[in-house]
C-alpha cells in the first residue's frame, strides 16, 4: 500500500518522533487549568503560565498541531475541538518562530465534512495553518514498542515534523470511558483502528508512550457529558469554559477527567497509563495550577 | 449557401456541442454538492427531457418542472432534431467519436444502420410505460450518461488524475489534494458493467456514424417523429451537380440531394459544409407530404415493437420483487413504496453522484431485473451520513421524496442486527464498541451491557457486550461500514422496518 508508491520522500533528518526519552517540560509534569472569557484567551493564558510557548516552539519549526476533527457536528455540539483554542495555539506557534504549522486529523466522519462543520478548517485558514488531509500514499509503519501495541502504520506528516502539539476536546466517549489527549493519537493512526478498540486502555496508554506530545492543550470549553464520542444532542453538553495545558500528556488527562467530574482511577486508560509509569494517576500528587482569568 | 457559410453554421454546432457537454458535465459535478433551491438546475437536462415529461404525466403528483421540455418539444416541430445535432451531451460524444472514426469512402455506397430499430424500441418503452413498468432510463441519453458520469467517468478520471499526479513533482501532487481533487475516491460495484456499456457505444461509432444516435436512443427517436412535420428543411437548387459530396458525413448516412429524411436529420449541417456548389438551402416552409423519402416502420413491425412492450411490461409485473414483503437490499432514505419507486426512478444515479459518502450503489439484481441500476444504500461501500440529505433534494423525479435534513434524521432506512456469532464482544469476549462509538443518534441505537463471560480462552472477564436498540435505530448503516471484521461485518443493516417516502411530501 505504501511502499511502491512514487511519491514517497525521505523521512526529514529532524523531527524524528520516537518518543522514548521521558518528555522534558517547562515544569515536570504540572499542569495549568484556565477557566476563563473566551476560549481563545483562556488557551493563551494557559499557555502563558506554562512558561510560553517560545519553551517548547524552537524558530524555524514545523509544527503539527492535531485536534480532534472526527465527526461531522457543529461547535456547539461539541465533538470536536473547539476552533479558537485551535486558533490560539496556532498563532501562538507561529508568534514563537514556527516556520510553518500543520493541522490535521484521521476523521471518523467523511474528512471535508468534518474540517468544514467543526469550524476547524475557517479556523486555521484564518490563522494562516495549513490543513492537510490523510493521504494513505503517505502512511508508514511507526514502531510503538508497546506489549499491545507495536508497529503500526502513522501519517508520516506527524513524524516528520518538529514538535507536535496535541489538542484534544474532553468528551465523554462510550467504550473508554473519555475521550481525551491520549485518545485523540488515534487521529495520527491509519489502518483498521477498529481493531484497537481490543483492550483499548492498554492501546491508548501505548500509543502515547510510543509517541511524544511536545506540548498537550485540552479544550474543555464546551464538554460533551454523555453519548459521546459523536453526541448531537445540545442537552448534553455542558459549558466548563476551561482550558488545561501541560507538557506531560497522562498529567494533562488525568487533571481534565477529574474535571469532567471522573476518578482519574477508574478508568482504563489511565489505570495502565500508571502501570507503564508514564505518571501520577492520583491528582493530588500532580502540580496542578488552576486559575479563572 | 455556399460552402464557406456552411462551414461556419458547422463551427458553430460544434461550439454548441461542446458547450452544453462541458455544461452537462459542470452540473453533474455540481450534483456532488446537492442543490437546495428547486427547481435545481442541476437537473436541467433531465427537466428538459420529454421522455420524462411523459413518464411524469404517467404518476401522481405531477412535476411542472418537467414541462420545460415542451420547449425542446416545440422547437422541434420548427428546427427539427437540433437538439440530437446541438445540445444532447452524449450525442456530441458521439459526434466526438464519430469524427475520429475512418473518413468515408467517397461515392462508394455504405451501408446504412438499422434506423428503424429505435422507432421501434421507443414503441416498445413507451408500451411498457403505460404499463407502469419504465425501462426508459436505461437508453434515455441523459440518463444513461448521468449514470455513466457518476459511476465510471468522474471516479475513472479521479484515479487516472492521482496516478498521473503521483508520478509528478511533489508540490503538483500536494496541490490537487489542497484542491481537494481525489480526497475522496467514489467506487462503484458496476464500475466494469456500466463503463463497459458506456465504452462500446462510444466504439460503435468508429463502424457506424453515431450508432446509439441512430439506432438506440430513445429520446431521439421521438424527436425525429416530431421532426418528420418540422418546418425547416434542406432544399436541393439546381446548382446541384449529384456529386454526392453531400453524403460524405452526413451523419444519418444520407444526403440531401437524394434520399433527405427530416426525421433522421440532425442539422449537423456537414452537407452544407461539404458541397462544393452552392446548391443546398435550409429553407422554412410547411412540411409537404408524399413522395418524401421517409422511415417505412410498417404495420406489423409497430404492432411487433408494441407486442413486446406488452412482454416487457408483463415479465415484471408477474416477478414477485415489486410485492415482497422480505427485501435483501436497502434503498435510500425517502425512497417511495418499492412499486412507486420503480416507476419513478430514472436508473440515472444522480443520487450516487450526490452521496458524498459513496453509499448509494446501482443495484445488480437485488431488485429484480426491472431494478437493475436503481439505487441501493450499500454500508459496506459507505454509510448514509446524518448531516446530510442531498440525495433526497436531487432525485430529478422524487422517486426519493423531498425530505428535509431535519426529516432525513428522523426517517428509518432499516434497523441494524448484531450477529452474536462473529461479534467480538460476544463469540470473541473481548471489548469493541466501534459501532456504539459512531453511532450517530444521539440517544444511542447501539449501545453495551457488562456481563462476565468466559472468553476464547476459558476465562471470566468483563465485556462490554453490543446491542442494538431497534426503535430508535434509523438504519443509516454506519455500525456496518465501521465493524473492524475484515471477514463479514458483525453488525448489519437489514430492510427490516424500513420507512418508504411519502410520495406527495
Amino acid at each position: 500500500m505504501v511502499a511502491s508508491s512514487a511519491i514517497l520522500l525521505p523521512l526529514a533528518a529532524r523531527g524524528q518522533n520516537q518518543a522514548t526519552a521521558p518528555a522534558r517540560p517547562v515544569q515536570a509534569g504540572a499542569v495549568v487549568q484556565v477557566k476563563g472569557n473566551s476560549p481563545y484567551e483562556a488557551t493563551q493564558r494557559a499557555i502563558a503560565e506554562l512558561g510560553g510557548m517560545g519553551k517548547i516552539v524552537s524558530r524555524g519549526d514545523v509544527v503539527m498541531v492535531k485536534p480532534n476533527i472526527g465527526w461531522n457536528r457543529s461547535v456547539e455540539q461539541a465533538a470536536c475541538t473547539n476552533p479558537e483554542v485551535l486558533r490560539a495555539v496556532i498563532e501562538l506557534a507561529y508568534a514563537a518562530g514556527a516556520k510553518n504549522v500543520v493541522v490535521m486529523d484521521n476523521t471518523c466522519h467523511r474528512a471535508e465534512d468534518c474540517y468544514q462543520r467543526s469550524g476547524i478548517a475557517a479556523a486555521a485558514r484564518k490563522a494562516g495553518a495549513e490543513l492537510r488531509f490523510c493521504d494513505e500514499n503517505r502512511l508508514a509503519l511507526h514502531d510503538f514498542r508497546g506489549e499491545y501495541l507495536g508497529k503500526w502504520p502513522v501519517y508520516r506528516d506527524h513524524l516528520e515534523v518538529d514538535k507536535f502539539i496535541n489538542v484534544p476536546v474532553l468528551k465523554h466517549h462510550g467504550s473508554s470511558g473519555l475521550t481525551i489527549a491520549m485518545k485523540n493519537l488515534y487521529g495520527i493512526l491509519g489502518g483498521n483502528r477498529g481493531k484497537l478498540h481490543r483492550d483499548m486502555g492498554e492501546n491508548i496508554a501505548e500509543l502515547a508512550a510510543g509517541f511524544r506530545s511536545h506540548l498537550v492543550v485540552v479544550d474543555a470549553w464546551r464538554v460533551l457529558m454523555r453519548n459521546g464520542p459523536v453526541g448531537g444532542r445540545l442537552s448534553d453538553v455542558e459549558e466548563r469554559r476551561t482550558v488545561i495545558a501541560s507538557t506531560h500528556i497522562m498529567h494533562a488527562d488525568v487533571a481534565a477527567a477529574v474535571l469532567f467530574g471522573r476518578d482519574a482511577r477508574e478508568l482504563e486508560f489511565l489505570q495502565a497509563a500508571h502501570a507503564r509509569r508514564m505518571g501520577e494517576i492520583d491528582i493530588a500528587r500532580i502540580a496542578l495550577k488552576s486559575l479563572t482569568a | 449557401m455556399n460552402s464557406r457559410q456552411g462551414r461556419r453554421l458547422q463551427r458553430l454546432r460544434i461550439l454548441s456541442q461542446f458547450l452544453f457537454l462541458v455544461l452537462f458535465f459542470y452540473l453533474l459535478v455540481r450534483l456532488a454538492e446537492g442543490g437546495a433551491t428547486r427547481p435545481s438546475w442541476a437537473g436541467f437536462f433531465f427537466y428538459i427531457d420529454p421522455l420524462f415529461l411523459w413518464l411524469g404525466l404517467l404518476v401522481r403528483p405531477f412535476l411542472r418542472v418537467f414541462l420545460l421540455a415542451l420547449v425542446p418539444l416545440l422547437l422541434t416541430l420548427i428546427l427539427g432534431r437540433f437538439f440530437c445535432g446541438w445540445v444532447c451531451p452524449f450525442g456530441a460524444l458521439h459526434q466526438f467519436f464519430t469524427w475520429l472514426g475512418p473518413r468515408p469512402p467517397k461515392k462508394a455506397a455504405v451501408e446504412r444502420p438499422e434506423l428503424r430499430l429505435k422507432y421501434l424500441l421507443l414503441i416498445v418503452l413507451l408500451t411498457a410505460s403505460l404499463f407502469s413498468v419504465q425501462l426508459l432510463g436505461w437508453l434515455d441519453p441523459i440518463a444513461l450518461l448521468t449514470r455513466s458520469g457518476a459511476t465510471v467517468i468522474l471516479p475513472g478520471a479521479n484515479a487516472l488524475l492521482q496516478r498521473a499526479l503521483e508520478a509528478g513533482p511533489e508540490p503538483l501532487y500536494a496541490l490537487g489534494r489542497r484542491l481537494l481533487l481525489f480526497v475522496s475516491q467514489r467506487t462503484s460495484i458496476q464500475a466494469i458493467a456500466i463503463g463497459s456499456i458506456f465504452l462500446v457505444l462510444l466504439l460503435l461509432n468508429l463502424r457506424r456514424r453515431r450508432f446509439f444516435c441512430n439506432t438506440l436512443c430513445p429520446l431521439g427517436a421521438l424527436y425525429g417523429l416530431l421532426a418528420k412535420f418540422s418546418l425547416l428543411r434542406l432544399a436541393v437548387n439546381d446548382a446541384c451537380v449529384k456529386c454526392n459530396a453531400c453524403a460524405g458525413h452526413c451523419t444519418f448516412y444520407g444526403s440531401p440531394y437524394k434520399d433527405y429524411m427530416k426525421s433522421e436529420c440532425v442539422l449537423c449541417c456537414n452537407c452544407l459544409a461539404d458541397c462544393p456548389t452552392t446548391a443546398i438551402d435550409p429553407r422554412f416552409g410547411l412540411p409537404v407530404h408524399g413522395r418524401r423519402p421517409a422511415i417505412d416502420l410498417g404495420r406489423r413491425r409497430l404492432l411487433g415493437a408494441a407486442g413486446l412492450g406488452l412482454v416487457a411490461a408483463a415479465l415484471p409485473l408477474s416477478s414477485p420483487e415489486r410485492k415482497a414483503r422480505v427485501r435483501s437490499f436497502l434503498r435510500p432514505p425517502g425512497a417511495l413504496a418499492e412499486e412507486d419507486f420503480l416507476e419513478k426512478c430514472l436508473r440515472c444515479g444522480a443520487c450516487m453522484q450526490a452521496c458524498p459518502t459513496n453509499a448509494l450503489q446501482p443495484a445488480v439484481l437485488q431488485a429484480g431485473l426491472e431494478g437493475l441500476w436503481t439505487p441501493v444504500l450499500v454500508p459496506a461501500s459507505g454509510y448514509c451520513e446524518y448531516e446530510c440529505h442531498r440525495c433526497t433534494q436531487v432525485c430529478p423525479t422524487r422517486a426519493l421524496a423531498r425530505l428535509t435534513l431535519e426529516e432525513k434524521k428522523q426517517f428509518k432506512i432499516g434497523t441494524a442486527v448484531i450477529d452474536r456469532s462473529s461479534c467480538y464482544t460476544y463469540a470473541d469476549g473481548y471489548n469493541c464498541a466501534v459501532c456504539e462509538e459512531h453511532c450517530p443518534v444521539p440517544e444511542k441505537a447501539i449501545r453495551f451491557r457488562e456481563v462476565e463471560v468466559a472468553n476464547f480462552r476459558g476465562r471470566l472477564k468483563k465485556v462490554k457486550q453490543i446491542y442494538v436498540v431497534p426503535d430508535l435505530c434509523i438504519g443509516c448503516g454506519i455500525c456496518e461500514t465501521v465493524c473492524p471484521r475484515t471477514d463479514a461485518p458483525a453488525i448489519r443493516v437489514g430492510a427490516e422496518e424500513e420507512q418508504r417516502g411519502n410520495p406527495a411530501g
